[in-house]
This record gives structure tokens, C-alpha cells and sequence, in this order.
């Protein structure tokens, strides 16, 4: 128990660590309003600077929370965000990313059986050239190339085109997991003893392989979770989508350091929310990890 | 000494390839290039053809890919090397440290320091950094955790050999025993490391470009696709998208082949 709570802790200081460091990154920015400079900020920009981030006060790096949460505007009247706003695009782009887990979860099962089907073969190659090719695909070139087609259309589409395209190199990614670890698996003697039982290999396979492959997913879920997340970012520009990537992406462009310093922290508390869901189904699916707990 | 493989060779001809053929045809000879590229002129600056941009972005995606993984690997490996010296508690801090860097994805740190980066420059304390530089600066910040936690282990793993504990049984100091003990070991280890790092450089200097955060010029292959993405998206950008997208990949695939390869090789010596 006592090694649970040390494992939730380390997760759970990431919150406040990125919270302080991004906190005082921003109030440490010379943002300039002199005539003289090509790049200055706008009068209202710098007095919603000073405001927001509380500069010169005392535990001022709690102003912008506290504003969030008196339901007031952080960051400019026509380009701020408040609370209810922050929260409404953040479901949007959780939704994106939740039906981009599931369909990435499909990939990598899929590619998975297809790798350990290729292994034998003359396309053994494209095992090792799938991945690459998916790694090697910024998130924006196939939104660039789907966007034409989708992004007018409205009902939801622009939404489903967003989560396919972020969610094919998590997918690979997991996939090449998954059949390594699938390889591995299959050829040890209990998956031998289930088959010469009789089990036909589709039973034997999720009787006994899958549950036995899981843990390594699950390994792997953080950093497919920031890959879907830092994805969403491109795709929701590129498709127009107006939800927590894009208005962390135009924060950044028109110097919304207020806007910048939460929506940062929001971002690593999603990330630790899903280290800690994870946490949880290992618990769940996994019982080595329950006698370790033990 | 064992044989480089084949596979790592492979890359790293992809990778010398293309960096010859963008440095040719995107600085040295660009008017062959306009002169001979089949997909015509770009649809936002007529006055240039899709091929002189693309190769142009190769040549610059590709410097700064080099010079951000050369410089993440150098800070991951100097944080490794002192985190093992001091050993203990300080050693796992740091190592915590680099965990939770490496928990925040790169492109989402970058923008933030891009931001920071620029608002320096804009009040004149930016000690110089032009967009290249503040880039490359920016790319090494997020970049070394990842190298830091991999040298780590495979210091620890070489510290676990007979011929350290020999060496420190004769009274080799720390430092001696890295220099002359671990650092022929770890050579082609910190090879695999920065060809690994120099794709996801590349690849988070692309997005945040594309966003119109950096201000890289000449552009960037990420630029020069966010630059234009309205015309791409209205227009048919295929034409556009796909050359800056085949050259990202191959970029890829070679810094990929030779990683992989060069990494097994050093696991097994």
C-alpha cells in the first residue's frame, strides 16, 4: 500500500511542479508596450499580463487559478477564456482523444496480428516500414490532405477525421508492442498445452495470450495518451475544431500567458489522471501487480 | 571490433543522401531545381516551385534536426555522467527530474518556450539567438531527458563489468574511470541516441512551425506547410503536402534504420 501512495505522489507533483514552473516562466517575460519595438503587445494585452498573473502581489501565482474559479475572463476580453469556457473545450478534446484511444487500440490489435502474420513472410520488411512511416507522419500532413473533404461537412465529422488521423501512430506504436509481446508469448508452453488441448487458436489467444500481454499496454498508455493529446493540437488547427488545442495553440500566438499557464497545468493534470486510471486497471487486470502490492 | 550492420549503413547513406541532395538542390544549384521540378509552382508564392521549397525546408528541418539532437544528447549525457558521479539521493532527484520532463510532450514545452524565447528577443535580452538558434535552444531543453535516462542505464550497466571494478580496485577515480573506461564503451551508444533524438527533433520543430509560432527563416518544411495550409485545404494541397511529407518520412526512416541498428549492435558488444 505504503509503495501505491509513493507511486501516486510522484505522479501527483507533477501538477503543482508544472503549475510553479510555468507560473513563473510567464512572470518573468519582458512583454513590451513601447511604440518603438515591432513586436509589441497590444496596451489591453499587457494590463491583462499584470492582472491576471498578479504580478508584484504576494502568492500571486494563485490569481489566475482563483479568477478560473470565480468564473471570471483570463487573458483579454475578445481572446480569454474563462472556467466554464476552459472546461467545455477540454471535454471536446478528451472526446477526440477517447474515440482516438479506441480506434488506436484497434490499430494496434490489428497490426499486431498482422506483423506476427508478416514475420514469417516476404513482407516482413513492412514490419519494420509501417512504423516508420507512421513515426515519420506529423500529425498535420494527413489532416492537411483529409481536411479538403471533411472540414465544411459539420455533423461530427470534422471531430471523427480528427481522432483517425491522431490516432494512427499511437496505434502502430502499441501495435509493435503488442506483437512483440504477442511473439513472445506464444511461443511459451502453456499457449503449446492450451492448443494440443484442443482450444482452437482464436480461445487460446483470448483465454490465455491477451491476459498475459495486457500489462505491456498498459506500460505503454502514458506516453500514447501524450501522443493522442499533443496530436489533437495539429488536427483540431487544421480542422478548425474550437477545443482545448486550438485555444492553447492561439493562447500561444497572441501571448496569453495567462491563458498559457493554466491550460499548461490542466494538460500535465490530464496526463496524471490517466498515469493514475492506469494505476487502476493494472490493479484490476493485472494480479502480479496486486501480490507486488501486497 | 564488431561490424557496423548493414541496416545501420543503409540509414546513414538515406541520411547522408538527403542532406547532400537538400544541400545541392535547396542552396547550391536552386535554379536547376526551378528550372526541371514536375509539380509546378506553389500555389501561395507563385514566383517559386513546390520542389525549391520543399528541398529548401529539407536543408533547414535537417540543420536544426543535427545542431537540437546534437545538443540534447551532449546535455542528457553530461546530466547522466554527474548524476552517476554524485551517485545516491542526487542521483535519483535528477533521474525523477528527467522522468517528469520526459511525462510533457515535446511540442507542447516547445511552444511555451518559443513563447518565452521570443518575448526575450522582441525586449532585445535574447543574447542574439535568431529564430534558428532560439529553435535549437528550445528543441535541447525538452530533448535531454530522454538521453539523460538512457545514458544513465547504460552507464549503470557498464559500471556492473569486471574491467571497472578492476579499474577502481587500482584506485581509478570517477572520473577517470568514465573518461577512459565507459566513454569507449558508450561512443557508439551516444551515436544511437542522437540519431534517435534527430527525428523527433525534426518532427517537433515541424508542428510548431506548421502552428506559426517559430519564425524560421528560410522556412522550415513545417513552416513552409503552415504557411500556407488555408490555400493547401481550399486549393487540392496534395501537390504540396506530399513531396515536404516523402522527405519527412525518408528523413525519418534512415535516422530510424540506423538507430535501431547501431543500438542492438551496442547492447549485444
Amino acid at each position: 500500500m505504503r509503495q501505491l501512495l509513493v507511486r501516486v505522489g510522484r505522479q501527483l507533483v507533477l501538477v503543482p511542479i508544472v503549475a510553479l514552473a510555468s507560473y513563473f516562466l510567464m512572470a518573468s517575460l519582458p512583454l513590451t508596450t513601447e511604440d518603438d519595438n515591432k513586436r509589441q503587445v497590444s496596451p489591453e494585452l499587457a494590463a491583462s499580463y499584470r492582472r491576471d498573473l498578479g504580478i508584484g502581489e504576494p502568492l500571486g501565482f494563485l490569481r489566475p487559478w482563483q479568477k478560473l474559479f470565480r468564473g471570471e475572463r483570463l487573458g483579454t476580453s475578445a481572446q480569454g477564456v474563462t472556467g466554464d469556457e476552459l472546461l467545455l473545450k477540454l471535454s471536446g478534446s478528451v472526446g477526440v482523444g477517447l474515440v482516438a484511444l479506441a480506434l488506436a487500440l484497434s490499430w494496434a490489435m490489428a497490426f499486431a496480428l498482422l506483423k506476427n502474420r508478416w514475420r514469417s513472410g516476404r513482407l516482413a520488411v513492412l514490419g519494420d516500414a509501417v512504423p516508420a512511416v507512421a513515426f515519420g507522419t506529423p500529425v498535420f500532413i494527413p489532416a492537411l490532405l483529409l481536411a479538403p473533404a471533411v472540414v465544411e461537412r459539420g455533423n461530427l465529422l470534422p471531430e471523427l477525421t480528427a481522432a483517425l488521423v491522431i490516432s494512427v501512430w499511437p496505434g502502430v506504436f502499441l501495435g509493435t508492442l503488442l506483437g512483440d509481446a504477442l511473439e513472445t508469448e506464444l511461443a511459451r508452453d502453456y499457449v503449446r498445452t492450451a492448443a494440443s488441448k484442443g482450444l482452437s487458436p482464436g480461445v487460446v489467444l483470448r483465454r490465455h495470450v491477451l491476459p498475459n500481454v495486457l500489462p505491456a499496454l498498459l506500460d505503454a498508455i502514458g506516453p500514447v495518451a501524450t501522443a493522442l493529446l499533443a496530436g489533437s493540437f495539429a488536427a483540431e488547427r487544421v480542422f478548425g475544431l474550437p477545443y482545448f488545442g486550438q485555444l492553447y495553440v492561439l493562447a500561444v500566438l497572441q501571448k496569453q500567458v495567462a491563458v498559457v499557464v493554466v491550460a499548461t497545468t490542466v494538460f500535465a493534470s490530464v496526463l496524471v489522471v490517466v498515469g493514475l486510471g492506469v494505476e487502476v486497471v493494472r490493479l484490476i487486470v493485472d494480479p502480479r501487480a496486486r501480490e507486488a502490492r501486497a | 571490433m564488431r561490424r557496423v550492420p548493414v541496416q545501420a549503413w543503409v540509414g546513414l547513406a538515406l541520411l547522408g543522401g538527403l542532406g547532400a541532395l537538400s544541400l545541392l538542390a535547396g542552396r547550391v544549384f536552386p535554379e536547376v531545381l526551378a528550372g526541371a521540378c514536375p509539380l509546378g509552382q506553389d500555389p501561395t508564392r507563385p514566383d517559386r516551385t513546390v520542389c525549391e521549397l520543399a528541398f529548401g525546408g529539407l536543408w533547414i528541418s535537417l540543420a536544426i534536426g543535427l545542431a537540437a539532437g546534437a545538443l540534447s544528447t551532449g546535455l542528457g549525457l553530461l546530466v547522466a555522467a554527474l548524476a552517476r558521479m554524485a551517485g545516491g539521493a542526487l542521483e535519483r532527484w535528477v533521474m525523477r527530474l528527467a522522468d517528469a520532463f520526459f511525462a510533457l510532450p515535446d511540442v507542447l514545452v516547445v511552444m511555451v518556450l518559443q513563447l518565452a524565447g521570443q518575448s526575450l528577443v522582441d525586449a532585445g535580452s535574447g543574447a542574439g539567438l535568431g529564430p534558428f538558434g532560439l529553435m535549437v535552444v528550445s528543441l535541447a531543453l525538452v530533448g535531454w531527458a530522454g538521453p539523460a535516462r538512457m545514458f544513465r542505464n547504460r552507464l549503470d550497466t557498464l559500471e556492473g563489468q569486471e574491467f571497472v571494478a578492476a579499474s577502481r580496485a587500482l584506485g581509478g577515480s570517477g572520473s577517470h574511470v568514465l573518461r577512459v573506461h565507459l566513454w569507449p564503451a558508450l561512443r557508439p551508444f551516444v551515436l544511437a541516441v542522437f540519431l534517435s533524438r534527430l527525428p523527433a527533433a525534426i518532427l517537433a520543430e515541424s508542428t510548431v512551425s506548421f502552428f506559426g509560432i517559430a519564425r524560421m527563416e528560410p522556412m522550415s518544411l513545417g513552416r513552409y506547410l503552415g504557411t500556407s495550409y488555408a490555400a493547401l485545404i481550399y486549393e487540392g494541397g496534395s501537390r504540396v503536402v506530399l513531396p515536404a511529407w516523402t522527405l519527412l518520412v525518408l528523413l525519418v526512416l534512415g535516422a530510424s534504420l540506423a538507430s535501431q541498428a547501431l543500438a542492438t549492435r551496442t547492447r549485444r558488444a
